[in-house]
């Protein structure tokens, strides 16, 4: 499993997808699945231009399973 | 002693938990600082009203009537729902700060009834329209007035009109520390049956989602049968809990959890969310509750027609003890509700009688004593569950203080110490929930009178290195922790100590000693920060009194420069003062604090000696007006006084404090060393009271005016054209409604208006207004500077008062008078009418509604009406404190006691009816 260091990671939310968006600390977005493990079964996202993310609370990434 | 003293001394010797439930709950935790994550911190916009009931809190809970343990970990609040509004009544509805023509202000009608100190008892009212309530209607009327029309308020709209209403009493009565017992009252006001879904609803605090943690609690039906239904409460951190609802009302279960479909448009992970007992009820979506009774979140769904007139009980019970235990200790009925119940409820209702008699002096009149019993209740309701971690939300926001490119953070982000979990007085659950220092120092001044050691440990709290910072500065509140509030709470500890020691013959030096040392911390602080100049006169900004000046103090100033700000300096004055009678009272026995008395002694002469000669034509003390002002730095060098007679120029007045000069004969060396520098710096003495005149009883005064000044600052106070109301103490003279101070800078006019309501600029939220009404802390502190004054001066010195009305009265008299002034605004009057009311008819003579009383923010300048937020019992509860001391002394002893005697408490046990005019004690001082 990816082990990000701490404070690295950005949640967000597509509105257009009605999916979770992850940016890592390396800098890489990530689309996660409505599946059990969803940061298991992440999916590389590409944000365009036109993207629009909002922005959600870091303490949300405990609800997304993300890695602490 | 009372049955309810016995518990508080059991809940402090730690051999019973009374205090662990209690009305902890907030009454607005959406739309606050801790739960805004947005970019820009408009924290109103990013957390909704109207997301509350479908997202989850991070830091805390909020709900009606409610109550929490003193972690907040397991909550229980009433719901309701008339089957004609769009939502659930979870929670108390307002408008936020830009939807008020006034700023935020609650759009409801609730009152906090009774409360005994250890929550043994309470009682609150709510009142539920039976029609669709106005959300909409509300807003959009609001949003249409201007600053200078009214607020719209909840009675306007015409919902209440043919008393188409519930009065919904919910009563609490603890059997044990661990054992509630609830009594929740419907009575139909209005003309016909109508229908009511009463949903009491229990619930788990959200910890769970944003830790990670792995041991969630849960909550599951454990029986239900025809005559009640059982709900476990199952959580490692406190044990089980149980909840017995009487009757057959079913359980719906949900979890506590975030509708993220409806919050963020992205499918929830599992179909019962926050919202979905709402939706199941409201919106019949039978898929939304679990079928499986468990969840997170559960509510007895209790459906009741109400005929006119007449009202319904619904009774429940939050226990450790499991239905077999309660069977077998509950007698042959073995039910939770059986006649035990209703005894339990009573018995603490007469215990809290009992609690309150011995508290409220009969003098005081039975209208008296019903004003005293709910400002006090009030007090006991607004405490709450405060939970703020400031660097795990700075984290979540993307802040980290160790590193050098850090996000930048709208607020706070030089507060990562600070770790805030505490149950703490609030000013208002709804308006201001979240605690204000300066405002916290006054409530323990109401607090005290029914719990002390609850006064003391907010006073130790703010001044634990969670809460104050390492710099010393002690947090303001949760919009800028690093704003700054006038420093009195040294006043305030010392006050509490000198409480405690009356009570219990022997002040807590060791409490007093480690609140010194932070103090000092505290007060050095202030110099560094405060005084720009080095020369003992002080800035601050706001410093509390909002929209006072004829600039945002807070702000650099439109004319650049500076101001040497008379309230700041006078603040500090008093702090010097406060800080000097607790180094004497320790000095008393400990010769170690003999130094700081003198360093405090001095600093303050420095700085009462700054404030009236320093700056000469342009200093801070008119002359020809007879005044304090402001003084406006110019950068060129310039001075120009700021002539605004405010509070800012009363507050001079405050600095002064009296002592019996016993340390002097204990310590003759001490003594020397005073009269050496006095001596050696006479032009220290010269402009204000001589430290070196003896007063009555060869007593002593540090007061910033000597008697000439007195004499001029009372001439305006008294005046019924200036500061003197029929209700107090005005916020800014009522001479600027002819004379507005204006001031014009780049083309820009800048004025100051005498105002008696609401603020008609948008200056700090709007929602506050100094520049004419009253407001009680400042009121309190007048009448304490007065009583200091008396007692020095004597029975000789006289003032006109009012001004040009041919009385004379001594200081005690006129302390006495003003404070008959603050009680009238909530007493009923002899047309029946109580002032704070003005002209809302509902509350002046409808029989429902005209013995509530409401404790205001602030009340009219001329009318006495209340204004601002409408549960700020907080400090305005101070009116209880200042009722009971003028029910309970005479000036006769007041001179006789000395400088202790704005500490004095009415003995325990004695026949109140010959001793509550004579029998009193003092503090030591």
């Amino acid at each position: 499993m990816l082990t990000l260091p701490k404070h690295s990671i950005s949640i967000y939310v597509d509105h257009e997808s009605g999916q979770w968006i992850v940016r890592d600390g390396e800098g890489s977005f990530w689309s996660l699945p409505h599946t059990d493990r969803p940061w298991d079964d992440r999916q590389p996202y590409y944000p365009t231009e036109e993207t629009e993310l909002e922005p959600i609370p870091g303490h949300y990434r405990f609800l997304l399973g993300l890695p602490a | 002693m009372t049955i309810e003293q016995k518990r508080l001394d059991a809940a402090r010797d730690d051999s019973a938990p009374w205090k662990k439930w209690g009305p902890y709950l907030s009454e607005r935790q959406w739309g606050t600082v801790r739960e805004d994550y947005s970019e820009g911190g408009n924290a109103w916009d990013y957390f909704t009203h109207d997301q509350s009931r479908s997202r989850a809190y991070r830091w805390g809970e909020d709900g009606i009537a409610g109550i929490s343990d003193d972690k907040q970990q397991l909550c229980f609040a009433l719901a309701l729902w008339n089957g004609k509004d769009p939502i659930l009544k979870e929670r108390l509805f307002g408008l936020t700060n830009a939807e008020g023509n006034h700023g935020e202000d609650v759009k409801e009608y609730y009152f906090y009834l009774d409360s005994t100190p250890t929550h043994s008892y309470m009682k609150y009212l709510y009142k539920y329209p039976q029609a669709a309530f106005p959300y909409g209607k509300l807003i959009e009327t609001s949003r249409k007035r201007s600053r200078t029309e009214f607020e719209y308020e909840l009675l306007d709209t015409g919902v209440f009109d043919q008393n188409r209403y519930f009065d919904v009493f919910v009563e609490y009565a603890k059997a044990t520390p661990e054992d509630l017992l609830i009594r929740i009252t419907v009575h139909n006001r209005g003309p016909e049956t109508a229908d009511l879904h009463v949903l009491p609803t229990l619930w788990f605090r959200n910890a769970w989602s944003w830790h990670g943690a792995k041991d969630r609690p849960i909550l599951r039906q454990f029986s239900a049968t025809s005559t009640r239904g059982v709900v476990q409460a199952a959580y490692a951190a406190i044990g089980d809990r149980y909840l017995y609802s009487e009757g057959d009302a079913p359980f719906l279960f949900t979890e506590n959890e975030t509708n993220t479909q409806r919050i963020f448009g992205v499918p929830n992970r599992s179909p019962y969310v926050k919202d979905g007992i709402n939706n199941f009820v409201v919106n019949g979506q039978a898929g939304a509750v679990n079928p499986e009774k468990t969840g997170t979140k559960v509510s007895a769904h209790h459906r009741i027609s109400v005929k006119p007139g007449e009202s319904r009980v619904i009774r429940l019970r939050l226990s450790d003890v499991a239905p077999a235990a309660l069977a077998r200790t509950n007698g042959a009925e073995g039910s939770p509700f059986g006649s035990a119940f209703e005894d339990v409820m009573e018995a603490r209702l007469k215990d809290a009688d009992e609690f309150y008699k011995a508290v409220i002096p009969d003098s005081v009149g039975s209208d008296g004593a019903n004003v005293m019993r709910q400002a006090l209740a009030g007090m006991m309701w607004s405490k709450q569950f405060y939970h703020y971690d400031v660097d795990k939300w700075l984290e979540e926001r993307g802040s980290d203080p160790f590193k050098q490119n850090r996000k930048a953070q709208p607020r706070n982000e030089h507060w990562h110490h600070m770790y805030n979990g505490d149950v703490i007085s609030m000013p208002d659950k709804w308006e201001y929930p979240w605690y204000a220092a300066w405002d916290l120092a006054f409530h323990c001044l109401a607090l005290t009178m029914v719990d002390p050691d609850f006064g003391k440990s907010q006073l130790k709290l703010m001044l634990r290195e969670r809460y104050i910072h390492p710099n010393g500065q002690i947090p303001a509140y949760e919009w800028n922790f690093g704003d700054v509030n006038p420093p009195v709470h040294a006043w305030a500890t010392y006050f509490t100590y000198s409480l405690e020691k009356i009570k219990t013959g022997e002040g807590d030096k060791d409490w007093l000693k480690s609140s010194f040392q932070k103090l000092l911390l505290n007060f050095t602080w202030w110099v560094n920060r405060k005084d720009r100049t080095g020369q003992n006169v002080f800035e601050g900004g706001f410093l509390g009194l909002d929209n006072i000046g004829v600039f945002d103090r807070s702000s650099p100033l439109p004319t650049g420069g500076y101001l040497e700000q008379a309230d700041g300096t006078a603040w500090m004055a008093l702090f010097s003062q406060n800080m000097l009678q607790i180094a004497a009272e320790l000095a008393k026995t400990d010769l170690d604090y003999v130094d700081m008395c003198l360093k405090f002694v001095e600093h303050f002469l420095w700085i009462a000696t700054s404030m009236t000669q320093l700056g000469g034509e342009a200093g801070m003390w008119d002359e020809e007006d007879g005044f304090f002002y402001d003084v406006l730095r110019l950068p060129d060098g310039g001075a120009k006084r700021l002539k605004v007679r405010s509070m800012v120029g009363l507050l001079p007045l405050c600095a002064t404090t009296m002592f019996d000069g016993s340390l002097l004969t204990q310590y003759p060396d001490l003594s020397e060393r005073l009269r050496w520098f006095l001596e050696s710096r006479p032009e220290l003495r010269t402009t204000i009271h001589d430290p070196l005149k003896t007063g009555v009883a060869g007593r002593r005064m540090a007061s910033i005016l000597d008697e000439a000044k007195l004499r001029r600052v009372l001439e305006k106070m008294l005046d019924e054209n200036e500061f003197l109301s029929e209700f107090g103490i005005r916020s800014l003279s009522r001479f600027h409604a002819q004379n507005p101070f204006v001031m014009n800078v780049g083309g820009r006019e800048y004025r100051v208006d005498y105002l008696p309501a609401e603020s008609d600029t948008g200056m700090f939220g709007g929602n506050s207004n100094w520049r004419g009404p009253i407001w009680m802390p400042v009121n309190a502190l007048i009448i304490r500077a007065l009583l200091q004054y008396y007692t020095y001066y004597g029975n000789d010195f006289t003032v006109e008062c009012p001004t040009g009305s041919g009385r004379r009265m001594n200081l005690y008299q006129v302390a006495e008078e003003i404070s008959r002034r603050l009680a009238n605004i909530f007493l009923r009057g002899k047309d029946g009418r109580r002032p704070v009311y003005g002209g809302t008819h509902k509350f002046q003579d409808d029989p429902h509604w005209k013995d509530l009383v409401l404790f205001y923010e602030f009340f009219h300048g001329d009318n006495g009406a209340g204004l601002g937020a409408s549960h700020q019992t907080g400090w305005t509860g101070v009116v209880a404190r200042t009722m009971h001391l003028f029910a309970t002394t005479t000036a006769e002893q007041m001179l006789m006691m000395g400088a202790k005697a704005s500490v004095i408490e009415v003995q325990e046990g004695r026949d109140r009816a010959t001793t509550d005019r004579r029998g009193i004690v003092t503090a030591g001082s």
